[in-house]
């Protein structure tokens, strides 16, 4: 009976999930309709959808434990020689949860609630449309995927027990929502790296600074792994020799990584990310509070960006500028003066006071009403 | 009993005449059934999504009435040790190719007959017992065959296989498309138990746009090559990999089709297969016929299409 609760709970919201609301999601949806649909007027009955995935589009992020803790899979009960699989999605969800999130399973979900592997894919192999594989095959693909390297085996009865011999009492959901089944993995702060190389032996990664101020996400370099990173039962072979972009993959997607070596490569370790010592440009003057992506506005493109001020700014105006933000309040004592009489450069950083203000007055004496920044 | 003799003399006799007439085609040789019809049937293998558990063997086996261990006996993957070929007791095996340097896992790649849309063994048949049906199979019949292998010879795939212990009548095997299952309108029997789906059934045409799509979708996952799309003027059975398929032993086929045949044959004995020595010996002979053959294929083509 819980068995069936739990199932019904999970498929309730996709079950009424309605088309007017169906309706206000889209309209929120920040895409175009050729985003998803191929014809110019999809149709309820010809939504004219583009092939499978479409991950790229539409995205869940969803807590592990916001999911069912678990799901009783029996949708090919009548057909298959196996008792359904208990199969617990709190510990894939939390597994998951350290790659590529909701998406690694549920890759494509339309807008509304996270919806499920039957909801798209047809329990008949015999079938019109091939663009995707059948109910079964989609379960088999998602699993064996990890199943495979987290035991270098694919022996069917790991997952399967056979219907004369399967235990077929409902499965006990203790209300235990807090605790966890799969430890919590904690993202290291740095981790040292010891190369083989001479020059510049030693590249300190910063962890953090990867994932907090660079805003990488967790898939973004760990979408490939699966438990056998962690916990391989295979036998890895001696010591793989690596080529140049093998050793370099994951890093050269941002780093320029065949000229920069001394970027990441020192003799010593490294200090964590310095803006000012690894661009010339220091924040902490009046940029200190901003996201970098204030900025650097094309995601995960750091390089490239032009120091001058008028790069982020504009053309400064009355109107779209406070002077008084760089410690000067522009009063009757220099607000009629333009911009230039002072900033005879565009870098703005450094104004000249000297054609106005002898030695005197000049910086011993500052002119102008300051105020404490 | 009488049937069964008189059979064995009608073989006979048919390739004593072939040798007599200095295997001079036109007299011996019946019109085969070669169709190419636009909808054919086809089966694309993704060996990106094959784990290798060998459950489409149990299955060809199963339904062709042919001896075989029990299902679980397949999940013994030392069988992977060797490389297997088809053979007349197993009309579909699986091999498998061990991951290299960063490779994940190994590559498992199921090899059966390919369903040729210009069958070399079809052409190669001098008593016309091999046909290309409608729904894309290359099949034989059984009656007709005077068991010359010809078609073992001619074939890019070596994929006929002979049944050399039985000695009253032995016949020639290979995959046929589950023909008798697919016209009561179920699936091939290696594509319907397949847990992964690795092996999707769809007209040719609908698999080779799928194949495509799929190349498009995950450029890192496949290279970008079909193989049976063009491979001897294509072939109703289609694989994507994710690399190069001459290390999967895949032999490495031109797009020409019967007219280049004799061709194929030295590649495919060179590249990855060595016959027993009698079948060298009717190279020649199939050489000499095949380019007999280009000139009546032409017409025949023109007929047909
Ligand atoms: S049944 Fe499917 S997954 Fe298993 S070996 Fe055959 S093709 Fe591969
Ligand atoms: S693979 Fe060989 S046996 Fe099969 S159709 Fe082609 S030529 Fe004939
Ligand atoms: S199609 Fe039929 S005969 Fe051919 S390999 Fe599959 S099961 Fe065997």
């Amino acid at each position: 009976m819980k068995k069936l609760i739990i199932i019904i709970l999970f498929l309730a919201p996709i079950l009424i999930q309605s088309q007017t609301k169906l309706n206000s999601t889209h309209a929120n949806l920040n895409l175009t309709c050729s985003n998803c649909h191929s014809c110019t007027i999809p149709t309820k009955e010809n939504p004219c959808l583009k092939p499978c995935p479409r991950e790229s589009l539409i995205r869940i992020d969803q807590k592990p434990e916001e999911g069912p803790r678990v799901i009783v899979i029996d949708k090919l009960r009548d057909t298959d020689i196996y008792a359904p699989v208990k199969f617990s999605h709190l510990a894939h969800a939390e597994m998951a949860d350290m790659t590529g999130g909701c998406r690694t399973c549920h890759h494509y979900n339309p807008p509304g609630n996270v919806i499920g592997c039957s909801d798209c894919h047809e329990t008949t192999r015999k079938r019109a449309d091939i663009t995707k594989p059948d109910l079964k095959g989609a379960y088999h693909q998602q699993c064996m995927n990890c199943h495979r390297s987290w035991s270098g085996k694919t022996d069917c009865n790991d997952c399967h027990v056979v219907k004369e011999k399967a235990d077929l009492k409902p499965v006990k959901v203790k209300d235990e929502k807090s605790k966890r089944i799969h430890p919590e993995v904690k993202a290291p702060e740095k981790i040292s790296f010891n190369t083989k190389t001479d020059k510049g032996k030693f590249v300190t990664f910063y962890h953090n600074d990867h994932t907090g101020l660079f805003g990488l996400e967790c898939s973004q370099c760990h979408s490939n792994e699966s438990c056998a990173k962690c916990h391989s039962q295979i036998k890895k072979p001696a010591e793989i020799k690596k080529s140049f972009a093998e050793q370099h993959k994951k890093c050269s997607s941002c780093h320029e990584v065949k000229t920069g070596c001394n970027k990441c490569h020192s003799n010593k370790e490294s200090g964590p990310f310095n803006h000012k010592i690894s661009t010339g440009f220091d924040l902490a003057k009046f940029h200190s509070k901003l996201n970098c992506a204030r900025c650097h506005t094309t995601p995960s493109k750091f390089t490239g960006l032009i120091k001058d001020c008028v790069t982020c700014h504009g053309t400064w105006s009355w109107d779209n500028f406070d002077h008084k933000k760089t410690g000067l309040v522009l009063n009757e004592t220099h607000g009629e003066l333009d911009c230039e009489s002072c900033h005879k450069d565009k870098s703005y950083a450094n104004p000249t006071c000297t054609d106005c203000h002898d030695d005197l007055t000049y910086p011993k004496n500052l002119p102008g009403k300051l105020i404490k920044r | 009993m009488i049937n069964e003799s008189r059979r064995k003399f009608l073989k006979t006799s048919a390739l004593i005449g072939a040798g007599i007439t200095g295997l001079s085609t036109k007299s011996v040789k019946a019109e085969p059934k070669y169709v190419l019809d636009e909808n054919r049937m086809g089966v694309l293998i993704d060996t990106t999504v094959c784990i290798g558990c060998r459950k489409c063997e149990w299955a060809c086996k199963t339904a062709h009435d042919l001896p075989t261990q029990p299902i679980e006996s397949y999940d013994d993957r030392t069988v992977f040790e060797k490389m297997r070929r088809p053979d007349a007791k197993a009309l579909t095996v699986v091999n498998e190719y061990p991951p290299k340097e960063t490779d994940q896992f190994p590559i498992n790649v199921k090899v059966q007959c390919m369903h040729c849309d210009k069958p070399a063994c079809v052409s190669a048949c001098i008593v016309g017992a091999f046909s290309k049906e409608e729904n894309g199979s290359v099949i034989w019949d059984t009656d007709k065959c005077i068991g010359c292998r010809y078609c073992m010879v001619a074939c890019p795939f070596q994929i006929p296989a002979f049944e050399f212990e039985k000695a009253w009548h032995p016949d020639i095997r290979k995959c046929d498309f589950c023909f008798d299952r697919t016209k009561e309108g179920k699936l091939p029997a290696c594509v319907e138990i397949c847990p992964m789906e690795v092996l999707t059934y769809g007209t040719r045409k609908s698999l080779i746009e799928r194949a495509h799509q799929k190349i498009s979708l995950y450029p890192d996952r496949y290279i970008k090559h079909i193989y049976g799309e063009f491979e001897v003027g294509g072939t109703s059975w289609l694989y994507l990999a994710s690399k190069d398929f001459h290390e999967l032993q895949f032999p490495k086929l031109g797009t020409n089709t019967a007219p280049g045949v004799s061709e194929a044959i030295q590649h495919g004995i060179f590249a990855y297969f060595v016959p027993p020595v009698a079948l060298y010996a009717l190279l020649g002979g199939v050489m000499w016929i095949n380019k007999k053959k280009a000139e009546s294929n032409k017409n025949k083509e023109v007929h047909h299409e």
